[in-house]
């Protein structure tokens, strides 16, 4: 079987050990706070002192470093700049480019909604590298989710892998019947043809096979389902649980109160 | 058309290492079986043959050709490699294009494709499926779709890979039967097999591979008589060989003509 698409780190942590649902809520209590706490430096301050130190914790820091700085750095950059120019509100500008104006109040905007972008997509990320998809959906389906839902979920993660297995096989066959795949642009285009049929087929052929043998063993049935794996859900991660939702209520209920 | 091997080493990028200093020398016109328990290295081996994998380091010679320095394709024109599942082969519409894809790849003459697309057909005995397509076919003849779209490729080296894994006997017997025609035009066959009956029916020699190496290497009636030395790499040999052992015959027998001959 081919490795699934998925970010996450097999590694032993505190945070690894965590029932994936606390987790699910951690990031989205981290999530929510950041988008609906009154204070301006809210979404900094989770940065500095929740996320990174999870990711610290969780042992998936350089992993996470990485993908922060190559990827959401530069897209939170540019959601930064945008903002900055294209945001009317204010009247102090100090900074002018042609038509766009930059005041100290669109900056300060753009500066918070930046952050807040980043803390929700990095939050995401630790939360992928320290989560197994699979141990996601039966903890979840365990609660109720419907599997097939879940099934989709982990259909599609697996799927890419799959099909780049089979597509290098295929090529591999098709160069060993002469088709010249190497060469110029206009033979390697021509040989992209050949390709797609088997690979669509088969694959095809494969989402029938694997569903006869889902149901071969009930994956329709009514019955209570045990799972081969116990994930564990400790009262610990009950309490953090509760505790976040505290938070979260406390944040959206001063994101209310009338000031 | 001549195999030389020499020191061939590979290791995969998981790190197994899989070939760990194989030589052999096969000659053309020779009919090969390769046998050995899964994972011994036996496909990895043979697909240095067309180039889709590359040596670590020693070298194999094709003719004159060193793989390292032609592609697949340009190797194809010398060799021929049926997979061990034909579905990761197949993919055209109709058995007849299938079988054509090869030789129209490799540059013949128009005439030259259809004299070798019916021969290959014939021999293969799906002429009266032409125009199936190959995912109506039953496994078994998908098998022989395979087989006849690399044998219409006439090269000078054809290798197959397990051919009579999962098929009944009478398939197995039109296997055998394409090889031994194979044989008549000269042609060096290489096959894998798990199938030790059929090798010892239908093969000269016998090469039995284990962890990488070469453990046995010779005609096949001195490799099956060896049944200690083959059982570290989990082959029996076949059944008339080991009765005949057990009868105590003088000579090492491979089928049944040899042992009806033995005993009376």
């Amino acid at each position: 079987m081919h490795e699934r698409l998925s970010f996450h780190i097999k590694r032993d942590s505190v945070i690894h050990r965590l029932n994936p649902l606390t987790k699910l809520v951690l990031i989205l209590a981290l999530i929510l706070i950041a988008f609906t706490f009154p204070w301006y430096w809210a979404p900094h301050f989770l940065l500095l002192l929740a996320i990174i130190p999870l990711g610290i914790l969780g042992r998936v820091f350089p992993e996470f470093f990485k993908t922060a700085t190559r990827l959401i750095l530069p897209a939170a950059s540019f959601l930064f700049l945008m903002q900055a120019f294209f945001q009317p509100i204010g009247e102090d500008v100090i900074f002018k480019f042609y038509f766009l104006d930059i005041t100290q109040e669109s900056l300060m905007f753009a500066f918070r909604n930046a952050m807040r972008v980043f803390v929700m997509v990095s939050a995401f990320t630790l939360f992928l590298l320290t989560t197994h998809p699979s141990e996601l959906m039966s903890d979840l389906t365990r609660r109720g989710l419907p599997p097939q839902f879940a099934y989709v979920i982990i259909s599609t993660l697996q799927i890419l892998p799959q099909m780049q297995a089979k597509a290098q096989t295929i090529i591999a066959a098709q160069r060993s019947r002469g088709l010249d795949t190497e060469s110029t642009f206009l033979k390697r285009a021509g040989s992209v043809l050949p390709l797609v049929g088997p690979l669509v087929f088969g694959s095809l052929v494969e989402v029938e096979e694997r569903a006869i043998a889902i149901e071969a063993r009930g994956f329709t049935s009514k019955n209570v389902k045990t799972s081969l794996y116990e994930i564990p859900d400790p009262s610990f991660d009950k309490f953090i649980r509760w505790s976040l939702l505290g938070l979260v209520i406390l944040s959206i209920a001063a994101n209310l109160w009338p000031s | 058309m001549k195999i030389e091997i020499k020191d061939l080493r590979f290791t995969f990028p998981t790190g197994l290492e899989a070939l760990k200093g194989i030589s052999l020398t096969i000659e053309a016109g020779e009919q090969v079986a390769i046998v050995g328990q899964n994972g011994a290295g036996k496909t990895t081996l043979v697909r240095h043959f067309n180039g889709l994998l590359q040596p670590a380091s020693g070298s194999v010679m094709i003719g004159d050709w060193d793989v390292k320095k032609y592609s697949v394709a340009k190797l194809a024109t010398r060799v021929g490699y049926v997979f061990q599942n034909p579905d990761e082969q197949l993919f055209s519409r109709d058995v007849l294009t299938e079988v054509t894809f090869g030789p129209k790849n490799l540059g013949y003459a128009k005439e030259k494709i259809d004299e070798l697309v019916q021969r290959a057909l014939s021999l293969t005995e799906l002429n009266d499926k032409t125009e199936t397509n190959p995912y109506d076919l039953s496994p078994t003849w998908r098998k022989m779709v395979a087989l006849a779209s690399i044998i219409a490729m006439d090269t000078p080296i054809v290798i197959f890979d397990e051919p009579t894994t999962g098929q009944d006997a009478l398939n197995v017997a039109r296997i055998a039967n394409a090889i031994s025609e194979l044989r008549m035009e000269g042609k060096t066959v290489i096959t894998i097999t798990h199938d030790i009956d059929f090798c010892a029916e239908n093969f000269d020699r016998v090469i039995a591979l284990s962890n990488g190496q070469v453990l046995l290497d010779g005609p096949a009636r001195e490799i099956l008589g060896q049944d200690e030395v083959l059982a570290q790499t989990y082959v029996d040999p076949p059944q008339l060989t080991r009765l005949g052992k057990r009868l105590g015959l003088k000579e090492t027998v491979r089928n049944q003509e040899e042992f009806l001959k033995a005993i009376t």
